[in-house]
């Protein structure tokens, strides 16, 4: 069990002055699964090398339960790293790919075949052993990785973007896979992705990294409900921002004057909520209520997205398609703003 | 017109030369290996040239001197050209200079650096006067016999200097294509750095380190020139020693040399057989 501290970690590339990685701080707790999450090119996997002692940061400072580990070589941190594509040993069978770490530990033939053994039922792939890795699906591969890497019983385990090559159901079961295996070992393990849904399925904790910065950490919920700023929430799907003041308890804006939730920030800012948390339909009792014009309706099989347009604001929702069935474009809809899917968004 | 005749018709040309002039000089030879030359009468093949070289013993120290500078210029040449890929697939400053210098010696032609070890290397050469300048040795002389020695270094040297870059700008593009990202994979699964270079880069750099070396060997086994000038009058290497009996006054000996030839080409044959045979069974599995 491994607590993970990153601490103001920088990363300059030779010849750029754009620092790929800046001052990233981070804590991940024992056993925790944590996902760095932003676009291609943030920084997320040269954050990873730098954890793994693969690539050396400009400043800053990666500790394991408080203890440095920069000066430790790579083989020596307890810390492995498992690729994007996969990059099994084209030359070595399945089993030899999964026991190379015990082989440079010097461990024994029958100890090494015993502890393949298991790990090949722990992925699920007993009987592919004498197989070479040309011979698997991109699944199998994935899976061969993992169990390379879960075999020298890591501290830390990092893996790169581990669901975004496969297909949309082999995501279901490696992500299944993945959290069982690390909750069952309690490894703590930190996962980069580029990819939202990704991030949200798999980890506890989701640090989002936009322009090789740290913008929020924290559980999945928050970046739906409490984004720190436009750009995350944006980043989550978010999609309707609308200028305005709140006096903590009110916010005045297009929309109308509009109750908030507790704790809701003041001054000059954004109202932002999300398009599912739009009510559709009358209902006297609800609060935040208005009428909207329908300016667009499209339908998406289990859901239907409709643009909605109040007070010259256009904003997005999400509904049933069954509760809009009846409605058609220009049709006037009576909604409601529930307080507790409000968020401010201060300048 | 279809396209395989097509195809047939525009490669005619270049297969012409190559079938008339490879096979044809060979089928020539061996003929004459055989003893059969109609113009001077002789028209029963036999294998009385083959007989003769392979129980004479200026053939057989001859072959094996041969191999021994064929296997020793393509070992030491493979192992420091693996050495120079993997400093020179590094960014450090000045990169770019020490690899226009590295690769600079390819376009100097083979006769052109023999030249160079004579001047340098021999007894009366470069460094044989600076080492009697400076009293390492007391005369020039004394010099150790680095050329037209009995053990080749001359020639191993000439070959050495010559084949490093060929093989190091192979290995090094193999290595520049794998990238560096399987050794990381090993040094993060505990391998330690020299481990990740014999367990996970070597393997998967050797075919090409294998086909660079097969063609250096098979160069430097059939090459005249180089054991000519650098090498030692008494054992010759086998292109030599070929050709000398190729230039006999006795046309007699012309079937031996033919005969020597023909071992030459049938080694060459079987080390690119024997390499063609290693990669295809590695790149199928």
């Amino acid at each position: 069990m491994t607590q993970v501290s990153l601490r103001d970690l920088t990363k300059v590339y030779q010849g750029e002055f754009e620092p790929s990685l800046d001052r990233l701080s981070l804590e991940i707790d024992s056993g925790e699964l944590a996902a760095l999450l932003g676009p291609s090119g943030c920084g997320k996997t040269t954050t990873m090398k730098m954890i793994a002692g693969l690539l050396e940061p400009t400043s800053g400072d990666v500790q394991f339960d408080g203890r440095s580990i920069l000066h430790e070589k790579p083989e020596k941190r307890g810390v492995v790293m498992v690729f994007q594509n996969y990059l099994l040993f084209p030359y070595m069978s399945v089993a030899e790919n999964i026991g190379f770490g015990l082989k440079m530990r010097k461990v024994g033939k029958l100890e090494t075949s015993r502890r393949v053994g298991e790990m090949l039922d722990l992925v699920k792939l007993p009987d592919l052993g004498n197989r070479r890795p040309s011979e698997l699906s991109g699944g199998q591969q994935q899976r061969v990785a993992l169990a390379r890497a879960l075999i020298v019983e890591p501290d830390v385990l990092l893996l790169d973007e581990p669901l975004s090559n496969l297909d949309a159901h082999l995501r279901f079961e490696m992500r299944d896979l993945i959290r069982g295996l690390q909750q069952e070992l309690g490894i703590t393990t930190i996962f980069v992705t580029h990819d939202q849904e990704e991030a949200v399925v798999l980890a506890d904790k989701v640090a989002l990294i936009l322009d090789g910065r740290l913008k929020q950490y924290a559980g999945a919920e928050e970046f739906y409900n409490r984004p720190v700023d436009e750009a995350t929430a944006r980043f989550f799907g978010g999609q309707n921002f609308v200028a305005g003041s709140s006096d903590g308890s009110r916010f005045e804006s297009a929309l109308g004057s509009l109750d908030l939730p507790e704790g809701a920030a003041s001054g000059k800012g954004k109202l932002t909520f999300r398009p599912e948390n739009v009510r559709i339909g009358d209902s006297a009792s609800a609060t935040n209520r208005m009428t909207a014009s329908l300016a667009e309706k499209l339908f998406m099989g289990t859901q239907t997205r409709l643009k909605l347009r109040i007070g010259g604001e256009l904003i997005d929702a999400i509904a049933n398609p069954n509760e809009v069935a009846e409605f058609s474009k220009g049709d006037e809809i009576e909604i409601s703003l529930p307080p507790s899917s409000l968020w401010v968004l201060a300048n | 017109m279809s396209d395989r005749v097509k195809i047939f018709l525009l490669l005619l040309p270049a297969l012409s030369f190559i079938v008339l002039l490879f096979f044809g000089g060979l089928a020539i030879g061996l003929l004459r290996s055989f003893n059969y030359m109609p113009l001077i009468g002789l028209l029963e093949p036999n294998l009385e040239a083959y007989a003769s070289i392979f129980t004479s013993s200026e053939f057989l120290r001859s072959f094996l001197l041969t191999f021994h500078i064929a296997f020793t210029s393509t070992v030491i040449s493979s192992v420091l050209a693996i050495g120079a890929a993997l400093l020179l697939r590094r960014q450090f400053l000045g990169r770019a200079v020490v690899n226009f210098l590295f690769q600079l010696n390819l376009t100097v032609p083979h006769l052109v650096g023999a030249i160079g070890i004579l001047y340098l290397f021999s007894q009366s050469g470069t460094f044989a006067r600076l080492a009697a300048e400076f009293g390492m040795i007391a005369r020039p002389r004394d010099f150790p016999a680095l050329v037209f020695d009995p053990y080749a270094i001359g020639i191993i040297l000439q070959y050495v200097w010559k084949e490093i870059p060929f093989i190091g700008v192979i290995v090094l593009a193999n290595m520049q294509s794998l990238g560096e990202d399987y050794e990381s994979v090993a040094r993060s699964l505990g391998a330690t750095r020299w481990q990740a270079f014999r367990y996970v880069l070597l393997p998967l750099i050797f075919p090409g380190v294998l086909s660079a070396s097969v063609i250096v060997f098979a160069f430097t086994f059939g090459a005249y020139e180089i054991p000519a000038i650098l090498g030692a009058n008494y054992p010759a290497a086998l292109p030599v020693l070929a050709y000398r009996k190729y230039t006999d006054v006795d046309l007699a000996a012309r079937p031996e040399a033919m005969a020597m030839a023909i071992v030459i080409a049938l080694l060459s044959a079987i080390m690119i057989y024997v390499y063609v045979r290693y990669t295809r069974r590695r790149i199928r599995s």
